[in-house]
């Protein structure tokens, strides 16, 4: 075995392109250039994440199209085997959150859960996390022999990096030692909604815009944006968990975020990362947010968002495409 | 039909507030309760049991001994029986010590079904259901909204991504994390049950029964260490103050067209 580093991806099966925020991490803890990188991608994902890596591994198809996670650990079991990884990666998508932790009991290996941000403490790397529904941030160091092995947080890493290497892709076969009893019976796709994750104007609504839904969609509409929404207001059916934003929904990075009756608990506020310009609406201009915001407005939820659509109506321009 | 409920009893963080302007965490009066994930787990399990009288309900869960008046008032719904793993010798186990103590002590049980949450209010790293997967050799499940049937052989069940509902089936025994969406919800305890003494139901369980290696749990066994926290730093921004009469709606809207969007 040679003395070069050597990092794994796992690739997500489901969400492929979820993987690249993977990548961010590498740099920060190994510096440019010099780890060998190696990728495990699944049947189901194309070929537009390998450029990123030195050495692709593809498990020969199952065939059954299913997530199979005893086999999907086979897998890095046996690559890991083969060449003794020092760093396992993978998102910490909805698979990737029932995979990691299974790899890491089989490779008796500490692991930490969506980490947003890697340091190197002397020749420590630390893994950074938020805890507690985002009220503390803690470093979290491994102990042992085993690899280095954490899950990405994917909303709050980002890579731009073009692809540049010659990659090598290699199709192997696993052992076929763990099966799952899974099967699929039924998929259904839920009625389109956009992706928040996407929006550059935002207008969200807390508990003191639960009773008016329809106003919220209007002034997204007048400022050409979408709507999103608290916990609260997803927790009492009123808004889908798709468009749910913070710590247990989506992380949003829009230009314009106008919270609309919305405290700012912080698991919410975890949800709002680089946000160019917040207006907050809430009854009291000492509600957390307030202090997070560029313009406050302190009244009622209806009156503001009545009041201001009148306004923008009476914009000459109105109903020019924007 | 035998269901163990895998619990971890959590700070209500929902219950912190933060500072924004003075940059703190408040916590004055954080309350332990139940994870809102493994709510929805017992609570299914005793919609299970409603339907199915015969049903056998264990509630696991490792923690110190002073969640005992929490397990109690479990204990008063229609739960058979109470165990709270519990030794100072575990004190600082990671999530990978954890799964080897609740492992251990699985291992000793019949069940056809686990039920827990999918993640943990605290923590919210979702590794033990999945790790005392690996360790009990079985299938796991999580972020599972609904649950359409469950026997002794099979449970059929629906989760919830961003663009599909799925439904699989999964082979029994195995284990089946619930998430928040599912909504299932406990019953009240009735009033009359409220000092139920039910101290014939509830089991302490410490290491001179699970003989755990002393490398394998707390610290020792940890494999992850915090090594410090702190307080994320938010940033603040010392925003214009107006109201929704005539004055404010004519600030929001002059706000909004110097920087393009009316």
């Amino acid at each position: 075995m040679s003395d070069t580093t050597h990092i794994l991806v796992v690739q997500d099966s489901e969400q492929c392109g979820e993987t690249t925020s993977v990548l961010s991490l590498i740099e920060p803890l190994y510096g440019e250039g010099s780890p060998t990188l190696f990728l495990l991608a699944f049947e189901a994902c194309d070929d537009s994440l390998f450029g990123h890596f030195h050495h692709v591994y593809r498990p020969k198809p199952s065939g059954s199209g299913m997530i199979d996670i005893p086999a999907m650990c086979d897998a890095v079991e046996d690559l890991h085997a083969k060449f003794n990884f020092d760093c396992i990666l993978v998102p910490a998508t909805r698979v990737g959150r029932m995979l990691a932790p299974r790899i890491a009991r089989r490779l008796h290996t500490g692991l930490v859960a969506d980490v947003v941000e890697v340091k190197n403490d002397g020749d420590r790397p630390l893994m950074l996390r938020s805890a507690y529904s985002g009220n503390i941030m803690a470093a979290i160091g491994a102990v042992g022999d085993g690899p280095l092995m954490m899950s990405v947080h994917p909303g709050q890493c980002r890579y731009s990096k073009a692809p540049s290497f010659a990659t090598q892709v290699h199709h192997f076969e696993t052992g076929t030692r763990s099966k799952s009893s899974i099967r699929l019976l039924s998929t259904e796709k839920k009625p389109l909604h956009y992706d928040i994750r996407k929006s550059d104007i935002l207008v969200s609504g807390g508990g003191g815009a639960k009773k008016h839904f329809a106003l919220l969609t209007q002034l997204a509409d007048a400022l050409g944006g979408e709507v999103s929404a608290s916990r609260k207001l997803v927790d009492q059916g009123i808004a889908p968990r798709s468009i749910q934003v913070g710590q247990s929904g989506k992380i949003v990075s829009p230009k314009l975020y106008i919270a609309i009756g919305i405290d700012g608990a912080i698991q919410h506020v975890e949800g709002m990362q680089r946000i160019e310009t917040i207006i907050s609406v809430n009854t009291s201009s000492k509600a957390p947010i307030c202090a997070l915001s560029d313009l406050v407005v302190e009244g009622d939820a209806k009156d503001f968002m009545e009041k201001l659509l009148t306004r923008i109506s009476q914009d000459p321009q109105q109903g020019e495409s924007r | 039909m035998r269901m163990v409920c895998v619990v971890k009893f959590v700070p209500d963080v929902d219950s912190f507030s933060y500072d924004y302007a003075q940059d703190e965490v408040r916590r004055d009066q954080v309350r332990m309760v139940l994870n809102p994930d493994d709510v929805c787990a017992v609570s299914f399990a005793l919609k299970m049991k409603e339907q199915d009288g015969d049903s056998h309900i264990e509630v696991v869960t490792m923690a110190p001994r002073s969640v005992k008046p929490h397990m109690e008032d479990l204990l008063r719904l229609d739960i058979d029986e109470g165990t709270i793993i519990s030794d100072p010798a575990f004190a600082g186990s990671d999530t990978y010590a954890t799964s080897t103590i609740l492992g251990k002590y699985l291992e000793s049980r019949k069940f056809d079904c686990l039920l827990t949450g999918t993640r943990s209010l605290d923590g919210a790293t979702s590794h033990v259901p999945a790790q005392l997967a690996e360790v009990l050799g079985m299938d796991q499940m999580q972020d599972i909204i609904a649950i359409e049937s469950l026997d002794s052989a099979e449970a059929v069940f629906t989760i919830e991504d961003e663009q599909y509902l799925r439904t699989y089936a999964m082979g029994m025994p195995g284990i089946l994390a619930l998430a928040r969406a599912s909504g299932y919800a406990l019953p009240y305890i009735a009033y009359e049950d409220f000092d139920k003494d039910v101290s014939d139901k509830l089991t302490f369980v410490t290491n001179a029964t699970l003989h755990c290696a002393p490398d394998e749990i707390g610290l020792s066994g940890s494999l992850t260490q915090v090594v410090h926290t702190y307080a994320k730093h938010h940033h603040t921004r010392a925003g214009k103050i107006v109201h929704t009469d005539d004055a404010g709606i004519d600030a929001v809207h002059s706000f909004l067209e110097e920087r393009g969007y009316v």
